[in-house]
């Protein structure tokens, strides 16, 4: 478990427009790109790692995976919105998703989310 | 010397950017009328500067470096980022900064004895700062000093240091060898959930909202602070509940008395605090 690896992907792509432009493009292969940069031995400190469990939940834009990996709740539900927004259609728009995120996390109760 | 005229605790809902337009819905109407009862308090009160106290949203602040207690000695700030411009709609705001209180409240060369601050003087304010800023002095010019309090990222201070930065803020204002009206302006929750189970589904523990009123009401201080000691207490009333310590923070540079105007209206959203104190 590395929730703070998670948080601070989640960071990665929700902070800017094009960032999550990029991801929405192609997770799995923005997930590969986010893992291999990074800080290196003698640069500042930007460390990069994802378990196997995280890096399909990313690739997949799994908020229910990513909520019970403990993914810090505000984080999530904006990361949440901000790659699925651009599919929204005059049937599913931000309640439906609302709801569909509700469905996905509530079950799972409260979930310990510190790092 | 300075004096302390005015604390103020709104809400900061960023959804209430896009949704409270003109015409305003009728169930943000009272939304509405409290935010201008806080705007005229300011104009009437004629503030000089604004100690601002909200908790950064993991935007400024992050896990690889979260202070407890961070106050801005910045000339000037920008407001909001891009992913809230994107989200809410919001605008960026250029705010002034007030640095000879901002050294008052946190020393200069030696921190005080009350609270060890950490200081920023480059700090981009998210909307915990800049919405309730724009719905109070939308004018954006009496200059601030904006302390964020971590009631986002645990482990969050305990209420008794909440209490603590209260008591500092009236102290240092006090003893503040200026001819300067201030004012503290507080955002924060009642309880409140964004990204768990109770997710954008009115109050997620009304038990707790009324309790919240009425240690605000009361003036009730060791009310606030044996509930909010519970940690687990708060973390059941929704996920972002804790980021109501800010409030119990003006109530603590209040004395602890009774708020002048206490109105937690409901409507859509999870029930939105407005605590009034003030000198006339």
């Amino acid at each position: 478990m590395s929730r703070y690896m998670v948080d601070k992907f989640i960071r990665a792509v929700e902070l800017g427009d094009a960032t999550v432009a990029e991801y929405v493009a192609d997770p799995p292969a923005f997930v590969e790109r986010w893992l291999a940069g990074g800080g290196t031995p003698a640069g500042p400190t930007d460390d990069r790692v994802l378990t196997e469990a995280e890096r399909a939940a990313f690739a997949a834009r799994d908020f229910g995976a990513l909520y019970s990996l403990g993914a810090h709740p505000y984080l999530l539900w904006h990361f949440t919105e901000a790659v699925y927004e651009h599919e929204y259609t005059e049937g599913f728009g931000w309640r439906e998703l609302v709801e569909r995120y509700r469905a996905a996390v509530a079950p799972q109760g409260l979930v310990d989310y510190i790092p | 010397m300075a004096e302390l005229v005015l604390a103020a605790v709104t809400p900061h809902n960023p959804l209430l950017w896009r949704a409270m337009t003109d015409p305003v819905p009728d169930d943000l109407q009272p939304i509405a009328a409290n935010f201008a009862r806080i705007r005229e308090a300011v104009v009437s009160h004629e503030i000089d500067v604004l100690v601002v106290i909200g908790t950064d949203h993991l935007r400024q602040f992050f896990y690889d470096n979260s202070p407890a207690f961070a106050i801005g000695k910045a000339d000037a700030y920008h407001g909001t980022w891009e992913n809230e411009v994107r989200t809410f709609g919001m605008e960026y705001a250029e705010l002034t900064g007030h640095r000879e209180l901002a050294d008052r409240i946190a020393g200069r060369s030696v921190q005080p004895d009350a609270i060890d601050f950490s200081v920023s003087l480059e700090w981009r304010l998210d909307h915990a700062f800049v919405i309730p800023l724009q719905y109070v002095r939308p004018e954006l010019d009496i200059p601030v000093v904006p302390i964020h309090a971590n009631a986002s990222m645990p482990p969050v201070p305990s209420v008794r240091r909440f209490v603590a930065l209260g008591e500092h803020l009236r102290r240092a204002i006090d003893e503040w060898d200026s001819d300067a009206r201030v004012g503290i302006l507080t955002s924060g929750h009642m309880a409140n959930d964004v990204g768990g189970p109770r997710t954008f589904a009115g109050s997620p523990d009304p038990a707790f909202d009324a309790l919240a009123a009425g240690w605000m009401r009361d003036g009730d201080l060791d009310g606030a602070i044996r509930v909010c000691s519970e940690v687990d207490r708060l973390t059941e009333a929704g996920s972002m509940t804790s980021q109501f310590l800010n409030a119990v923070a003006a109530l603590a540079a209040m004395g602890g008395r009774a708020a002048d105007v206490v109105d937690v209206p409901e409507s859509r959203f999870s029930t939105s605090p407005f605590f009034l104190w003030s000198t006339h």
